[in-house]
């Protein structure tokens, strides 16, 4: 009982830790996007106002 | 012309062109028919395992009738220009939206009425025995979906994934309201009354006021010029 | 001054958390009737508590949006409930766990499970709502609506063990009860995980906050380069 308890309860830290580190490396993959995003349109509207 | 008068006039439009119509009649009761053909199926019909799902099932069909209602209520004034019409009269957004739930809740009850006398043949149910608590649960329900569809269509009328977004949104605000019509139907399915059950008629009521005074209260939001 | 707030959040809200897992699993004893597995209350109820919070905030910054028309406060929002959503998700799955050892069972149709599903359900709605509109106004408009609307749901998951007794225990909290049906020392530890846990959430919203306004610049750059 004792080690079905313990396995069940690491399985559930196991889960609470899996849920945010997913949300974190999505979130984290996201600002990259962003970024490169940023950069490129800034790099755009700096071209189209030299010409 | 206050709230109510104005909003009994976009009521009677609507009703007006439905029966004139039938396209949300038709749609929706068809589609509840069909459902229940293919629950008398999926479902043996003996009576007594009946009165303790009959609930679930009936009010399954009417919220997912009650989706194709709703989403036709606000729909319809899109082709030439009727919403933004109707948008910059005198009519308030409040009354609009209510008109429109108005319009939902008569067109809900008969498909609900219809399908009900189908539910009652295919599993036979006599309705007849607590005909006044059952018409107040209906009553009670049926509003409560009818002004959270009013509003959500409003909500959803421009959007390019309409016919998605409405359900996805409506369906889990109407939980409680389904939950409490469901308890209440088994109920007088397995012929307790209704007064039995009466936290869940307060919690029909209280639904149905918070919903309703909420959609009220952000009808000008929602409905922007 | 942003980056520095973030890493000042997340690093103190680390600190606190690694301080609680050690009192967690190696200061505070078994409790008598569930042995080892009652340890998963120290995640479970704080991240319901903080993502109901969110909730919450996030409907008044809807609010305050619809009174003032500042983008700030819808994008804030929309950050506060995306967080919050994570955190509904947690108290979810990690409640289920629990209750297969309790109860026996994955899940069982009790109010408050209920409610909190559904809950989680219309903030997703909330989500898929906001991808669909692109245009600003619209979306921050419309995204409030359903946020106001939401809340109700919120209120029944946070008052369903008052009102509806099922499967789900009652209120342990002392601010709920007055005192005397949780251990003082475990629900000392409670509350500080839950300081830890809401600092973690924190420092995710003003992440994800920065992302909306990086998002909203990018918007305004192509306007200006007609693209």
């Amino acid at each position: 009982m004792d080690a079905r308890n313990f396995t069940f309860m690491f399985y559930g830290f196991l889960a609470a830790w899996l849920i945010v580190l997913v949300y974190v490396v999505s979130l984290a993959r996201r600002g990259a996007r962003l970024s490169k995003e940023l950069e490129d349109v800034k790099h755009l509207v700096a071209t189209t106002h030299k010409n | 012309m206050n709230l109510l008068t104005q909003a009994f006039a976009v009521a009677r439009k609507d009703l007006a062109i439905e029966l004139r119509t039938k396209e949300s009649l038709n749609a929706a009761g068809s589609f509840a028919i069909v459902i229940l053909l293919i629950f008398s199926f999926a479902f043996d019909s003996f009576a007594d395992e009946m009165n303790e799902f009959g609930g679930g099932l009936l009010w399954l069909v009417f919220a997912f009738a009650g989706a194709l209602v709703f989403n036709r209520g606000f729909a319809r004034e899109l082709p030439n220009e009727c919403l933004d019409t109707l948008l910059a009269s005198p009519l308030s957004a409040a009354a609009l939206v209510l008109g429109k739930a108005f319009a939902n809740f008569v067109t809900l009850l008969v498909v609900e009425f219809v399908s009900m006398l189908v539910f009652g043949i295919f599993y036979s149910v006599d309705w007849s025995s607590q005909a006044g608590g059952i018409a107040l649960v209906f009553a009670l329900t049926t509003w409560g979906v009818s002004i959270l569809g009013a509003v959500f269509g409003a909500l959803t009328v421009n959007l390019r994934l309409r016919e998605l977004m409405l359900p996805v949104i409506i369906y889990p605000l109407m939980m409680p309201i389904l939950i409490a019509a469901i308890e209440l139907t088994d109920a007088v399915l397995q012929h307790h009354s209704v007064g039995s059950q009466i936290q869940w008629v307060r919690v029909l009521v209280a639904s149905d006021i918070v919903f309703t005074a909420l959609a009220w209260a952000l009808a000008d939001t929602i409905l922007v010029t | 001054m942003r980056e520095k707030l973030v890493i000042a959040f997340a690093v103190i809200g680390a600190i606190l958390l690694a301080y609680n897992l050690y009192n967690i699993f190696l200061v505070l004893p078994d409790e008598v009737a569930q042995g080892y597995m009652y340890r998963i209350i120290y995640f479970h109820v704080p991240a319901a508590i903080v993502g109901m919070l969110g909730y919450f905030v996030a409907m008044t910054l809807s609010v305050l949006y619809l009174a003032g028309g500042d983008l700030r406060h819808d994008s804030l929002a929309a950050s506060i409930v995306e967080v919050s959503v994570v955190f509904s998700l947690v108290n979810i799955v990690t409640g289920s766990i629990w209750a297969r050892v309790q109860w026996g069972i994955w899940w069982t149709w009790d109010y408050r499970l209920t409610s909190a599903l559904v809950c989680v359900l219309i903030f997703s709605g909330y989500l898929m709502l906001r991808r669909a509109i692109d245009e600003p106004t619209q979306r921050a408009r419309l995204s409030a609506a359903l946020t106001i609307f939401g809340c109700v749901d919120v209120v029944i998951v946070w008052k369903s063990i008052e009102w509806f007794r099922n499967n789900h225990p009652g209120p342990v909290l002392s601010i709920r009860t007055g005192g005397g049906k949780m251990d003082p020392a475990m629900e000392h530890t409670l509350l500080l995980n839950m300081l830890a846990i809401l600092l973690v959430g924190v420092a995710l919203v003003l992440v994800r906050s920065w992302q909306e306004s990086t998002a909203r610049e990018i918007d305004s750059l192509r306007r200006t380069a007609h693209v």
